[in-house]
């Protein structure tokens, strides 16, 4: 923990360093998740809504997920970025180092630029929640933290399926970005406006609709699925489930048969 | 002293194309991700409309898949040119009795059209097997497909134009990523990749529809959906023509100056 506290620490120091570079290219990811943004509100616009759902609830959706979404590239760029360490042969160096790889992954590249979708995501979050007039209580809350932090890990976990591949093709990560960026536009949007072969993947393999829709449905009080409310509280597990068997697939199925490119 | 003829430039072309069909991992890796893009947007779509306007939903739909099926056009991204640049073995493409603008875009068309024809048929293909409800739709009329074919060889030439006014403006900056990046980010809003720009509202039609970024792959889409009358139809080429020919002047104004005070990285 120290040493992740020390090297992201070093990061942000690089980062400095470049100020009027790092001020262009956070503005530039502002633009970026602006444009999706954009794309939401004109959406809204011309329909009012999507099935049952407000304007200002798909508005809400949207603020979660591009929110989390920018905070899993700010920490996991070093596991979304993997088939860099494996084609210049830095992960050689980091197999030598006495500190877990998962670690210094995350440790050796802290994306800060991405602030910028993160402002925009909590923007749209906070004028969703202005909209709504939402009635806040700890549970909620605390609900919506959960919800984040399971989703954060379900993502990271979807990186770690394209660090696995990139052990056994560094060109093929194009098709990997499926995984990704298509979950993030299919799932900016609540899980129960798809076709039930799309609703079955979000729910079961890569679970957004648990760790994400489900406990902000019932934030927004439309809850998606009739359970009880101790079991939406511990949807967002699946997230970290989702983490732990990639991490292990990664480590198992990847770290094990990797062989260095050699310099 | 040069003696001009097309056949460099003919080759250019054909050793791009070539070069194309080697990247069958790309084109497939581009065919998977524009299909599931695709098929959640038509779904999206589908909600949206809520059997509201079968016509106006059916429209939108199609539209979507045409502009997956095209995304090559847009997106050729060919680094050859800043590699280059950032090298220095631009300084021996220099050296070549050709003219280096209209070789440059005669690489770009290359690209564009082999690259979107690889991933044009497979997605063809995909359609049928697609459940009724999401598929696109075909022409309306034999006439609404010669105007749309017609009308997109004018739109991938401007897409090709706009790559080399990008390229121009990146020779002076040398800085590839953020530039390039806001610049790919605007033309897939204004070309109605990340939305139909016929879902704009009403007020903001006439401005979006004759923007250099809807030439591209907006305009053909609107003739492959609906016949254009003489006078409509007139209109949509002529918009067309003038920004290619606008386009094609800033390209080569930029290029000529740029090129006239490069200097050569890397050594």
């Amino acid at each position: 923990m120290r040493y992740l506290y020390h090297a992201m620490r070093m990061q942000l120091k690089c980062a400095a360093q470049y100020r009027a570079s790092f001020l262009m290219q956070s503005i530039a990811q502002c633009v970026m998740v602006g444009g999706d943004l954009l794309a939401v509100t004109v959406l809204m616009n011309r329909f009012r809504g999507l099935g049952h759902w407000s304007a200002e609830e798909i508005l809400f959706f949207f603020g979660v997920m591009q929110l989390t979404f920018a905070l899993c590239e700010c920490f996991g760029r070093g596991i979304s970025n993997f088939s860099y360490y494996i084609g210049g042969g830095e992960f050689d160096a980091m197999l030598l180092r006495p500190q877990p790889l998962l670690v210094q992954m995350i440790g050796n590249r802290l994306d800060a630029r991405r602030l910028g979708g993160m402002l925009v995501g909590g923007a749209a979050l906070a004028m969703a929640c202005l909209r709504l007039r939402l009635h806040w209580t700890a549970g909620k809350a605390l609900l919506l933290a959960l919800a984040s932090l399971g989703s954060f890990f379900l993502i990271l976990g979807l990186f770690l399926i394209e660090a696995t591949v990139s052990f056994f093709s560094v060109k093929s990560i194009e098709m990997v970005n499926v995984l990704t960026y298509g979950g993030r536009q299919a799932c900016q949007y609540p899980v129960d406006i798809y076709p039930r072969p799309l609703r079955l993947l979000f729910t079961w393999v890569a679970p957004f609709a648990l760790c994400m829709h489900l406990p902000v449905s019932v934030i927004l009080d439309k809850p998606l699925m009739d359970v009880p409310i101790w079991q939406v509280y511990a949807a967002p597990l699946a997230g970290f489930a989702f983490f732990a068997v990639m991490a292990l697939v990664w480590r198992r199925v990847g770290v094990t048969h990797y062989r260095s490119t050699g310099s | 002293m040069k003696k001009q003829t097309i056949r460099p430039y003919l080759t250019a072309f054909r050793i791009r194309a070539l070069l194309e069909t080697q990247y069958r991992g790309a084109a497939l890796g581009g065919v998977i991700t524009q299909a599931f893009f695709g098929l959640v947007l038509a779904y999206l779509y589908t909600a949206l409309y809520a059997g509201g306007d079968p016509a106006g939903l059916r429209d939108t739909v199609t539209y979507v898949w045409l502009q997956q099926m095209f995304f090559r056009v847009l997106m050729t991204s060919d680094s050859e040119l800043q590699n280059q640049i950032m090298t220095g073995s631009l300084a021996y493409t220099l050296c070549r009795p050709v003219d280096q603008h209209a070789y440059w875009v005669c690489r770009d068309l290359a690209a564009q059209w082999v690259g979107a024809l690889m991933r044009m048929v497979p997605m063809i293909a995909l359609q049928f097997i697609l459940p009724l409800e999401v598929r696109m739709a075909l022409p309306e009329s034999p006439a609404a497909f010669l105007q749309f074919l017609l009308s997109l060889s004018l739109g991938v030439a401007c897409v090709a134009q706009i790559h080399t006014v990008t390229s121009a403006i990146t020779m002076k900056t040398l800085d590839s990523r953020g530039f390039s990046g806001m610049i790919s980010l605007l033309m897939m809003i204004l070309a109605g990749n990340i939305i139909p720009l016929t879902l704009f509202p009403e007020t903001v039609q006439a401005l979006l529809r004759y923007q250099p970024f809807a030439q591209a792959l907006d305009a053909p889409i609107r003739m492959y959906q609906h016949a254009q009358g003489t006078a409509e139809f007139s209109i949509s080429l002529a918009a067309q023509l003038a920004w290619l020919a606008v386009l094609t002047a800033g390209g080569r104004a930029l290029w000529r100056q740029h090129l006239r005070s490069i200097t050569v990285q890397g050594g």
